[in-house]
């Protein structure tokens, strides 16, 4: 055993020795490579040290482009969005004009998936909710990134009792549960009928998972080392916030805001079930869904179509989110 | 470790002192009143109305109302609801129940969400790796209200496998469709969070170690991939305990099962102040507890954390 090691360190010794002794290119090579005998690691020999050195976003969208969820994920969102935003083409019908004369009927031709109680057309329903559950997402999402991420981000440079007082106010609204805040203040706007009570009830109970996340990658980012040799050239704090901390910290709560749209939406539809989200005057999944469930042991396909739509939109924004994650976090990959 | 306790265990108190506090405020700031709504159609009587705002000391401002509650519920007095019940006989109704269907959702995501995420994770690209992960996926889409209703189309009304609704004294067979239920979601993510880990956990440089040194491939599975990856996985079960009895107000309506998310809901419908508040206090109690809990958990399963 003891030997072995001796003569191990012996051999080092003597390549260290040639390396130093003879640091010549071999023929025909630019510049020193190891035999690739003696170098079974092949990407070693591969890599071009000409290439111009690519970013972490730079690397990441190769990451994704290569990811098939990614693929499949935007398509499913672009087309949603295209639902969203142009309803009109892809239904004739008003989802407001609703005939009691054709209460439950089955579809047919100009509308394939037939009609609710009401005589609604559920097809252009569905059609129409998408506009009404993307945007509280997407509203719901930008207010939280932003508000959760500000106060995270402000606890996390600073630090000190400005951190001490954010993070005790955190910890009071994370205590509280996202359905349960929500419905108090959504009760409070009972007769408010905006999509914007809604989308405020959920940021103001919702911020406090992404400040937590924007405060800890700040924190990781502001004791980097690139960072300490900014400030011994002279960077001002904020010059340092701006190019340094918040580039870097970014990652995970892009990864956050994507994965919890979904979360979202599927909230939004539960306080709309519970009779205090959305008035029924707007078109909406959760809505309809809510409507629909006495309906499911007489015509299932009234409640059918709006939870398919609704869980379509969700899977899309959770496997574009891990299809983010995968990309922008290198630890996660398993290649 | 005392004094790590004692120090956390004193930060609990602003918490849920500012948590309820919240509460009140919001559940004060409600529109509509309460007195008057107790007349229903009838005229209200201004000398009754009066006598009522004074019994429950709604004519007092704001934060001597908070702080009368707050010296009451000190010595467990939560004050009455608005039909002369004492709030702790409705909350020692409504708890146990909620209780039970929160423990039984739990073992359930717990154990199912841990054991497939382990499967998952070990056998990365496996056919049946991608089922459980196709199938969680499809967990956290539908909204649990949705998968509520088909469990309880099929299960209940179709194949009469299990009660469709709960009782008022609901039995372990009459909870096990809603609890399960109530923990899809949750068990959905821990499935996710699992596989995560333990894949991530298996490249690390320590399970390498472990290999080369001639360890058995059955050890290095149990002493070092589960071992850490269990780390987050507790943390998450942790934080749950408290959203599941949140999340129990939907799961209860649908199953319609009379527990603490129900009245809950209900109290918020009417402007009830004391129940809701005393409601939500002893949530966050709970909620407060249990990550205090995690917490003295981490230092068991990781021996670098230590607590001075």
């Amino acid at each position: 055993m003891s030997d072995m090691s001796k003569s191990d360190s012996e051999n080092l010794d003597t390549t260290n020795e040639e390396f130093f002794a003879d640091p010549d290119p071999l023929p025909g090579q630019e510049r020193f490579v190891a035999p690739a005998d003696e170098t079974p690691l092949q990407a070693v020999d591969s890599v071009d040290e000409n290439e111009p050195a690519t970013s972490m976003w730079a690397s990441a969208w190769i990451t994704l482009r290569k990811n098939p969820l990614f693929i499949v994920s935007a398509i499913l969102i672009i087309f949603i969005l295209l639902v969203a935003i142009f309803p009109q083409l892809f239904t004739h019908n008003n989802p407001t004009y609703c005939n009691l004369d054709y209460s439950l009927e089955k579809g047919s031709g100009a509308h394939p998936f037939g009609f609710d109680q009401q005589g609604c057309d559920v097809y252009s329903r569905v059609i129409y909710g998408a506009r009404t559950s993307v945007s509280v997402g997407v509203l719901t999402t930008i207010l939280v990134t932003l508000l959760g991420g500000l106060i995270g981000a402000i606890a996390g440079f600073f630090g000190g009792w400005v951190d001490a007082v954010l993070s005790r106010i955190t910890d009071i609204f994370f205590a509280i549960p996202l359905l349960l805040g929500a419905i108090v203040v959504l009760q409070m706007f009972k007769t408010s009928s905006s999509i914007w009570k809604v989308i405020l009830a959920m940021t103001l109970f919702g911020w406090v998972q992404m400040a937590r996340i924007t405060r800890g990658s700040v924190l990781e980012a502001k004791n980097l080392e690139f960072n300490t040799a900014s400030t011994a050239l002279g960077s001002t704090p904020m010059r340092n916030l701006f190019r340094h901390v918040i580039p870097n910290a970014l990652a995970p709560v892009i990864v956050m805001a994507t994965t919890s749209l979904g979360t979202y939406i599927v909230m939004e539809a539960t306080l709309s079930f519970l009779g205090i989200g959305l008035p029924s005057s707007v078109v909406s999944w959760g809505g309809d869904i809510s409507s629909a469930q006495s309906l499911l042991r007489v015509t299932p396909s009234v409640l059918f179509y709006p939870s398919v739509a609704l869980a379509l939109t969700v899977l899309g924004f959770i496997m574009m989110g891990d299809a983010v994650k995968d990309a922008l976090d290198p630890k996660s990959r398993t290649e | 470790m005392g004094k790590y306790l004692l120090r956390r265990i004193l930060q609990m108190i602003p918490v849920v002192i500012g948590t309820t506090l919240l509460i009140y405020a919001l559940v004060f700031a409600l529109p509509g009143d309460p007195v008057a709504a107790m007349f229903g159609d009838k005229p209200i009587n201004q000398s009754v109305a009066a006598q009522i705002r004074s019994e429950y000391n709604l004519d007092k401002p704001f934060i001597v109302q908070y702080l009368i509650f707050l010296k009451n519920a000190l010595t467990l007095n939560f004050g009455e609801t608005f039909s002369h019940q004492p709030v702790i006989d409705v909350m020692g109704r409504a708890f146990p129940v909620t209780i039970k269907l929160a423990i039984m959702a739990f073992i359930f995501e717990a154990i199912f969400g841990v054991v497939f995420g382990i499967i998952s994770g070990l056998k990365r690209g496996k056919w049946y790796d991608s089922v459980i992960l196709v199938v969680s996926l499809l967990l956290i889409s539908v909204p649990t209200f949705v998968f509520g209703f088909v469990l309880q189309y099929f299960v209940g009304v179709k194949w009469g496998l299990l009660p469709v609704t709960a009782g008022s004294n609901p039995g372990f067979f009459d909870l096990l469709m809603p609890a399960s239920v109530l923990g899809s979601v949750s068990m959905a993510y821990i499935i996710r969070l699992t596989r995560s880990e333990v894949s991530s956990n298996m490249t690390e440089d320590y399970v390498r170690t472990a290999r080369a040194k001639g360890m058995s491939s059955k050890s290095v599975t149990m002493r070092h991939i589960l071992r850490n990856s269990m780390i987050p996985v507790v943390t998450y079960l942790g934080t749950d305990i408290g959203a599941l009895m949140g999340g129990a107000m939907v799961t209860e309506r649908i199953f319609n099962i009379n527990g603490i998310g129900n009245t809950l809901y209900q109290g918020i419908l009417r402007g009830e102040g004391p129940l809701v508040v005393s409601i939500v206090t002893v949530l966050v109690l709970v909620f407060v507890i249990c990550n205090l809990v995690v917490d003295m958990l981490y230092a068991v399963l990781d021996p670098r954390i230590r607590y001075a």
